[in-house]
């Protein structure tokens, strides 16, 4: 049969059972019955994304039937066979929204069917920065067990993320192979139809990041095909629902590599027979463009980013280290270029044989780095950069900083030869992957001594920190000259610029003004350019005619105007993957701010993704602003609007995560003591008029301000 | 970037009429006045009855007069009149070829012409049995070219270049008897065959007619094809610009025109040299701008990026434009009305070939031992011609469009490289193009080439047949006159790929091209056979099974003819604009129009309403495909 009428039959089979889904909920349920994923506000966003109508009742999921009906064209072209592609993929999402009418729960795990928008923002930054250099879509079983868990092995430790559906998540979990959004390992659903939780993903990342006008189809697949780095591996014998699909998938860019021999044609770079499974990986990343930043590190476990997210139990725990009980310490030391011998790697005391199973032990590490270029300032840069490293070890969790870091090492790590020493090879590696332009030569020591820790930590580790504080504390956007772009985005947020001062850290909570200054001089033409401030316009705003000039130029005039302080007035752009949002709530003179993590609802109406619909891929709304958590705490907040006394309400956890900055801001700011106390939360209130009450009863300042529309 | 948008046939004909507007001022004749006066055409002529072929005539045949004083019937007369008229294209390709070959016999270490694509001269001293080991490259140069120049007039065997083409081919070609021997007694064979009492039967007349055109484009063509890229590079990708707006009215304009790459070569090499920039300077100009009309133009083009003022049809407007200080001709397809013309301005009308000498022009004559003295001496000849522009009369319009070229099936190859897993692939195929076609994303190509001709709105046929081809997802390989009317429209342009259907479109994007790929000048559809003899191998069908037709919309020479009888005699159906001077036999026509499918497994159809001609192609590019079943 020829290609394109096996996708016209498939497309059709999925049209059938859409139909016939969609009919059986209206008799069960009559039109007006809601219809849509949790915690999205795209409703289906695969449609919405197409047509730029959103489904939100059954009588809109039947009239979405007929338009799907009109594209089904049954021409011999291409552009039939893709269109029949977007109309099972459509029809997918139409069946998927069927099982989740009435708040029914249709995926248990290890299944987990739709993906949030809260995880998908997530996935912003490491999409962005390569981090997570791919996408595989895995559809049906391997022909073995081993082979589907070495497939699934061999892209997470790339760092991929990796989507399952169908018969390849019953074998991972028949080899009790661990799954999950934080390993990176996704497993959707049974049915082909669940695919288009994928399909999802990526029609909500052109709209959340890329700034996609709902409907406009040929900006959706160009972004998709140019900056979604997605593919499919479809393991045979493949059905035609599935070829349809695959037809979909080939239109959004993503390529098709199969083992199914028997299906007739190939076509170049997007639909790839490959009969031997182990060469999968290979393929695909070459079908993709995907480049892989290779870091040979050598070590006996996987070192990637998808294992950052990985959590150890205490069950599963050889040993750990504990900073907030014994003395640890993690420090970069600048160091003359004679004192240091390169990829010298010592430990000093027992390593992890000589410690008992599940006991808590001292660590400090010492990374020496000494370069032409390297200066102090970058040493803080370079150290919490270690949670990352350390993380990406597979069967290695690390949390904190500092001298508060926490360390566990696996059973199975252990088991798999995994030693101290190994930590300093991976601190070594990266160090001099991540910063070669300024670290010429690095050493690694490692203290389990606990004399030696106490040593390192209390006469080496703290004098240091204490004076980084002090330096940090004299930063403000005052005392430099200059402040930086950043545009590291824009790979997927193509006219989005932060501009990141020393007081405002760019709003994905991950380049601070000396990341962006380190970055800078890492790569003198790479994202983050030097802004003067030369000529002010109106300094209480942060407006500036030299950073308006250099929006202008990185957001490829896209932007005009951005002010550094002020939410309403040319509020600074954001490109989605912002940790926090905070939107004007307008019967208290304050604005909301929600989190990423935070599920529920705020006094806005709104959750956070909803919120966080309202901006992003670098559009400005004012009186919406994303931003990072650790701005909450600082003096230029929304200073145009008065500052952080605006704050009215956040989710308890984010509350407690700022709370000791933000009341000694505020203490310095307006003599309030304990500020946080007069803020609401979601135990006070998830309405505006119950916030009301409470923050009248609180005194809180911001009902005195002026009103901010 | 602005808005990309396809310049218009009626935004070329704006310019053109803008250009005799020009014209009329200073009292020039045009070919748009000439044509009326040639009209109506003499239909004896046109469907090719009439016989002036010895004194006894002329005869034309009427249904009262139905044989000549000979006794010779219509289809003897149109079937010899038909040869004559391939002999005279398969002469004038064939022996431009040999002009290259004597070129490459003159070329050295420090000479005026070297090497340049060495990599091509050893697979070229390969297939010719030519001893490589341990020689000097110039010396391995010289005795390729004399095998090649011996091509002409071996005395026994069949031509070396026609085992390039598939096993079924030459099979067909031996079966047939028109596999081609020399390719000189090709074309003497043919005049010997239509000399008054010799052949009158059309069956052999259009068999010799085959062959004489396959030792054009298996012979001499293929031979100027190959040692033009030993001498001048093989294409590569380049991008350049077309139409009139190239021109630039600062610089002293050189516009060269004709076919034979060794004098237009040699004008860039010095036009480009800071001797002659500096000399312009001091002659009040701010540069030098070559541009080129017709194959000149393809082949400086497809190699250096050289943008092209226009085609056949063109050529006038060039002078008109009152900044052309000189126009600079080889050979064919140059108007003689380029002597009057260029009287009525200040542009110097340069011939140099023996080959195409004219009244109202400067002969400069140019060879291969004195290429750079002469070159030279006409780049000084238009600087100092500079200063006699009348300024009142400068028009250049300001229109013209960006073009990627330099299509040679070695670049084709490698762009296909570029789409191929180096997990499941091979490289160094056709397979990623035969993949397309096959899944459908393809639905087939056209070979769309030839001429501008007065009979049919100058490019528009090529034009809208190119852009209803490709918003079918069927992919244009061009050459010549059809390619510049491409390139003057903005289909070669990368962002055309907007234009395609999806497939097409993605193959564009995929493998970055634009949907209409120009591989060079006439001589250069010799590529498209290499071509389609790839495709063939590597898919295992026949040339003729590819979903694969050629087109002359717009073709008018003698050398149109020869291209097309090759190009069906390789067994690729044909389609023409223009009829051939053939109808007014009913066995010749019918011979062309279907019979030879049983020979060659392809013939001519021929339809003049344009939109028609293309749904006939794209109907039979589907029943190729219904055919092998994809």
């Amino acid at each position: 049969m020829l290609l394109f009428d096996i996708v016209f039959n498939g497309n059709d089979t999925m049209y059938a059972e859409a139909e016939k889904a969609v009919n059986d909920a209206v008799a069960k349920y009559g039109e007006d019955k809601a219809v849509g994923f949790p915690d999205t506000a795209y409703t289906l966003a695969c449609y919405y994304a197409e047509t730029g109508t959103k489904i939100t009742t059954l009588k809109e999921a039947k009239e979405a039937l007929t338009y799907i009906k009109s594209i089904m064209k049954r021409d011999r072209r291409l552009d039939a066979a893709f269109n029949s592609g977007v109309a099972t993929a459509l029809s997918a999402e139409l069946i998927e929204a069927m099982k989740y009418i009435d708040g029914q729960q249709p995926y248990e795990e290890p299944y987990l069917g739709h993906m949030t928008d809260a995880q998908i923002r997530e996935l912003g930054v490491p999409l962005v920065t390569g981090d997570i250099p791919g996408i595989a879509v895995i559809i049906n079983a391997a022909p073995t067990v081993e082979e589907a868990c070495a497939l699934v092995k061999s892209y997470q430790a790339q760092g991929n993320f990796v989507c399952l559906v169908g018969g390849i998540i019953e074998q991972l979990k028949e080899a009790g192979y661990k799954t999950g959004f934080n390993v990176r390992v996704f497993p959707i659903g049974e049915n082909i139809s669940s695919v288009c939780h994928a399909v999802s993903a990526a029609c909500r990342t052109a709209m959340i990041f890329g700034n996609i006008t709902p409907g406009d189809k040929k900006a959706l697949q160009e972004y998709t095909f140019n900056r979604f780095r997605a593919f499919v591996n479809a393991f045979g014998p493949l059905d035609e629902k599935t070829v349809a699909c695959g037809a979909g998938a080939i239109y959004y860019g993503f390529p098709v590599i199969t083992n199914d021999m028997d299906y007739t044609p190939v076509v170049p770079k997007s639909l790839i027979k490959q009969p031997k499974v182990e060469e999968f990986n290979a393929t695909s990343l070459e079908a993709r463009d995907i480049k892989i930043k290779i870091t040979n590190i050598d070590i006996p476990v996987a070192f990637a980013s998808a294992f950052e997210g990985e959590i150890i139990r205490r069950k599963d725990m050889q040993v750990e280290f504990d900073g907030s009980r014994v003395d640890c310490a993690e420090l970069v030391q600048t160091c003359e270029m004679t004192e240091i011998e390169d990829h010298k790697i010592t430990v000093v005391g027992p390593d992890v044989d000589a410690m008992e199973l599940g006991s808590k032990n001292s660590i400090a590490y010492v990374v020496k780095v000494a370069g032409k270029n390297m200066q102090p300032d970058f040493e803080p840069v370079i150290e919490r950069k270690f949670h990352n490293y350390i993380n990406c070890i597979e069967g290695v969790y690390h949390t904190g900083q500092r001298d508060m870091q926490r360390i566990r090492i696996s059973i199975d790590a252990f088991n798999a030869g995994f030693r101290l020493k190994h930590i300093g090879e991976v601190l070594y590696a990266q160090v001099k992957n991540e910063f070669e332009a300024v670290v010429d030569k690095c050493e690694v020591v490692i203290y389990t001594d606990p004399a030696e820790c106490s040593k390192i930590r209390h006469e080496v580790a703290i004098p240091i920190f204490n004076k980084r504080d002090d330096r940090l504390a004299t930063l403000t956007d005052e005392s430099v000259s200059v402040y930086y772009s950043c545009i590291l985005c824009q790979a997927f947020s193509p006219s989005h610029v932060c501009v990141v001062t020393p007081e405002r850290l760019g709003l994905c909570g991950a380049v601070s003004w000396l990341d962006a200054k380190a970055t800078h001089q890492l790569d003198p033409n790479g994202p983050c350019q030097e802004i003067t401030k030369e000529r002010p316009i109106d300094e209480n705003l942060g407006a500036y005619e030299d950073v308006d000039e250099a929006v202008q130029k990185y957001s490829q005039g896209a932007l005009e105007h951005v002010t550094l302080y002020s939410i309403m007035q040319d509020p600074m752009t954001s490109c989605g993957c912002f940790e926090c949002i905070c939107g004007i709530e307008p019967f208290s003179n304050g604005v909301v701010i929600a989190n990423r993590e935070y599920a529920g609802m705020t006094p806005l109406g709104m959750t956070f993704p909803e919120m966080a619909s309202m901006t992003g891929g670098g559009v400005q709304t004012p009186g919406f602003m994303g931003h990072g958590k650790h701005f909450i705490g600082s003096k230029k907040f929304m200073k145009a609007e008065g500052g952080i006394e605006r704050i009215v309400w956040m989710p308890k956890e984010l509350k407690e995560f700022v709370a000791d900055r933000l009341n000694a801001t505020a203490k310095e700011l307006y003599g309030i003591d304990n500020f946080t106390d007069m803020i609401g939360d979601e135990s006070v209130a998830e309405d505006p008029e119950t916030l009301v009450a409470f923050l009248t009863e609180k005194g809180h300042p911001a009902l005195s301000l002026e009103p901010m529309m | 970037m602005s808005e990309f948008k396809l310049t218009t046939v009626e935004e070329f004909e704006a310019a053109t009429n803008r250009l005799l507007e020009t014209g009329a001022k200073v009292g020039a004749d045009a070919w748009q006045i000439r044509v009326k006066n040639q009209t109506p055409h003499c239909k004896f002529g046109e469907s090719g009855v009439c016989c002036r072929i010895c004194s006894m005539g002329p005869c034309r045949i009427t249904p009262k007069a139905p044989r000549g004083i000979c006794g010779c019937d219509v289809h003897g007369i149109v079937g010899r009149n038909y040869l004559r008229f391939t002999a005279g294209g398969s002469a004038t390709h064939s022996d431009h070829g040999r002009e290259i070959a004597h070129t490459l016999h003159e070329a050295a270490a420090d000479g005026n012409y070297k090497v340049k694509d060495p990599d091509k001269l050893m697979r070229l001293a390969a297939e010719f049995g030519v001893e490589t080991e341990g020689r000097d490259i110039y010396d391995i140069a010289h005795e390729v070219a004399e095998v090649g120049l011996m091509e002409y007039g071996k005395p026994f065997g069949t031509l070396t270049f026609t085992k390039r083409a598939p096993e079924h081919t030459q099979e067909i070609w031996d079966r047939e008897e028109i596999r081609p021997r020399a390719i000189d007694r090709e074309v003497s064979c043919s005049l010997h065959m239509t000399h008054m009492g010799c052949s009158s039967q059309p069956e052999a007349l259009i068999r010799q007619s085959l062959r004489s055109g396959l030792s054009d484009g298996w012979g001499g063509s293929m031979m100027g094809t190959e040692f033009s890229d030993v001498l001048f590079g093989t294409p590569k990708e380049v991008e350049t610009e077309a139409n009139l707006g190239v021109m630039v009215e600062e610089n002293v304009n050189i516009v060269v025109h004709g076919h034979d790459p060794s004098l237009s070569e040699m004008i860039c090499e010095y036009a480009d040299s800071k001797e002659m920039i500096d000399y312009a300077k001091s002659m009040g100009a701010q540069g030098i701008t070559v541009s080129g009309v017709c194959c000149t133009s393809n082949e400086v083009a497809m190699r250096r990026g050289i943008p092209m003022a226009g085609n056949f049809l063109q050529q006038e407007n060039v002078v008109l434009t009152g900044a052309c200080e000189a126009i600079v001709v080889d050979v064919q397809c140059i108007f003689p009305a380029l002597g009057p013309l260029s009287k009525c301005f200040h542009t110097k009308f340069i011939t140099t070939s023996p080959v195409a000498q004219m009244p109202d022009s400067d002969f400069i004559r140019f060879n291969a031992k004195t290429a750079g003295e002469n070159a030279k001496a006409i780049v000084k000849m238009a600087i100092e011609n500079f200063k006699n522009r009348n300024k009142d009369l400068v028009y250049i319009p300001q229109m013209k469009q960006k073009a990627v070229v330099g299509y040679s099936v070695e670049q084709i190859e490698k762009k296909l490289d570029t789409v191929t897993n180096t997990h499941v692939d091979v490289t160094g195929t056709m397979m990623p193009l035969v993949d397309c076609v096959k899944s459908g994303v393809l639905r087939g190509a056209v070979a769309m080439v030839g001429c501008n001709n007065p009979k049919i709105r100058p490019d528009a046929a090529h034009i809208e047949l190119m852009k209803k081809l490709i918003a079918n997802d069927v992919i244009l390989v061009v050459s010549g006159c059809s390619a510049q009317a491409a390139a003057k429209a903005g289909l070669m342009d990368k962002r055309a790929r907007e234009l395609c259907g999806a497939g097409l479109k993605r193959v564009c994007e995929l493998v970055d091209i634009p949907p209409v790929l120009h591989m060079g000048s006439c001589v250069d559809i010799s590529r498209m056979m290499v071509l389609a003899s790839r495709i063939a191998k590597d898919s295992g069908w026949n040339i003729s099974q590819i979903p694969l037709v050629g087109c002359a919309p717009e073709w008018m020479s003698e050398k149109a003819v020869s291209i097309g009888n090759y190009v069906v005699a390789t067994g690729i159906d044909t389609y023409l604009g223009v009829e051939p001077y053939a109808y007014g036999s009913s066995e010749v026509d019918g011979l062309l129009k279907g019979g030879l499918t049983d020979w060659v497994e392809a013939c001519y159809t021929v339809e003049q309403d344009i939109e028609k001609l293309g749904d006939l192609m794209i109907d039979k590019i589907e029943e190729k495909r219904a055919a092998l079943g994809i």
